[in-house]
């Protein structure tokens, strides 16, 4: 595991990720979860949908910050990541953590991303730190994918009062999933950028924004 | 307007349907369906696929019936739509989870649509995974999921209940919506994009 990846999945790093939990709280709020029984599927199931998504952008973006690709490609890109996040609350939280990366670190290829768009989406903005370190895809893809669980187990934690313990052991048993799902995106680390997958999480979709509407009535731990 | 309409239960496993749909400016088609769809195994053991490829510079409407995805049934369902400035569509599927009582088989449900040349939406949708058909990411147990397209250059408000929004898209909106049945899903699809 390069070290940029490291930096990038530690929870000290200080990219803005804490403020959310992935559709979590709204499940909660809902009582779709409410046990360490029921956060497995929901983490599962994020991490095989929205988690997919991420770590093939993921890498396709440290792919593309390996070999300093220009303005033009990182605008595709952002693009075509765009059009598979239909939710607006989505699109928010992704570029509001893409921002708070990009504002962490400093590095010459980031410059044209930023160049190219301001407030790029997280896993853009992670494959592009992790590419501008020389960092593989693998490593950028693997990030995310387990970016994509632990933020909604350590929400789950602090929203539930749940064991830590028992939730970490919930993470734990993901991980070969986490590189099941890194490994399909470093597959298409090269692929043109329309050409990328597009797996929907449509329960995740229809969470954030329920989440966003009712955060504008009531208060919410977390911003999505 | 034009009529779909499939001689028998189809598509069956090894069927490859191949509708390439072109409006010209100014001109306007309506395509509908008269049935729901049933995705079936075939006699011989292999995938279905449909792809439609829309080259759109007017208006088309294309509202086909419910699929219903049987408990054997391999199918893949794409629509690729290039639209141009002012091009305006309107679209929707509904996926059905099986016969009542009668669990999935596999279908796979992708959506593309550019326009000038931009892509506006992609996604694709795997139904019959039990994990993702039941975690509340991907279907939370829901029968049936509905999507709605609307890219006529209107700017609907966003809206929503607990399983379905209205998104803003690009000159339009997205509807999507989980349901227990197709008279629910239909109702929030019509009622979200009247016309």
């Amino acid at each position: 595991m390069h070290a940029a990846a490291l930096m990038l999945a530690d929870s000290r790093f200080p990219g803005g990720g804490h403020a959310h939990s992935g559709g979590l709280e709204e499940a909660v709020a809902r009582g779709l979860v409410h046990s360490e029984s029921d956060l497995a599927p929901f983490l599962a199931g994020r991490l095989r949908t929205a988690g997919e998504l991420a770590a093939v952008f993921a890498g396709a973006a440290a792919h593309a910050g390996r070999r300093d690709a220009g303005v033009d490609h990182w605008r595709l890109l952002d693009a075509e990541l765009d059009a598979r996040t239909p939710s607006p609350a989505q699109r928010t939280a992704s570029r509001a953590q893409g921002r708070g990366t990009l504002r962490a670190v400093s590095h010459l290829v980031l410059d044209t991303l930023a160049a190219a768009t301001p407030r790029p989406h997280h896993p853009i903005a992670v494959g592009a730190v992790v590419g501008a370190s020389e960092g593989a895809p693998a490593d950028a893809a693997l990030t995310v994918a387990y970016l994509a669980v632990s933020g909604p187990a350590s929400a789950a934690v602090r929203l539930l009062g749940l064991d830590p313990f028992a939730v970490n052991a919930l993470v734990m048993r993901l991980i070969p999933v986490m590189h099941t799902v890194a490994e399909y995106a470093v597959r298409h680390a090269g692929t043109d950028p329309a050409d990328l997958p597009a797996p929907a999480a449509v329960g995740l979709d229809l969470l954030a924004e329920a989440h966003d509407r009712h955060s504008q009535k009531e208060v919410r731990l977390f911003a999505s | 307007m034009v009529h779909l309409v499939s001689s028998a239960c189809a598509p069956l496993g090894g069927d490859e349907l191949v509708l390439d749909v072109r409006v010209g400016a100014g001109a306007t088609l309506r395509l509908a369906g008269v049935a729901a769809t049933v995705a079936l195994p075939g006699q011989h053991a292999g995938p279905s696929r449909t792809t439609v490829r829309v080259d759109l510079e007017g208006a088309l409407e294309y509202l086909p019936e419910p699929t219903v995805v049987t408990a054997r049934a391999d199918h893949t369902a794409v629509l690729t739509a290039d639209l141009s400035d002012r091009a305006s569509l309107r679209w929707r599927e509904i996926l059905v989870l099986g016969r009542s009582g009668e669990s999935p088989g596999r279908c796979r449900s992708g959506l593309s649509v550019r326009r000038a040349g931009r892509p506006v939406l992609r996604q694709q949708l795997d139904i019959g995974d039990r994990e993702l058909d039941a975690s509340p990411a991907g279907l939370a147990g829901k029968r049936v999921s509905g999507t709605g397209l609307l890219l006529d250059g209107s700017t609907p408000a966003a809206a929503g209940g607990p399983w379905w929004s209205r998104v803003p898209i690009d000159g339009g909106a997205l509807t999507t919506v989980l349901a227990d049945d197709v008279v629910s899903a239909l109702a929030v699809l019509t009622t979200s994009m009247p016309g």
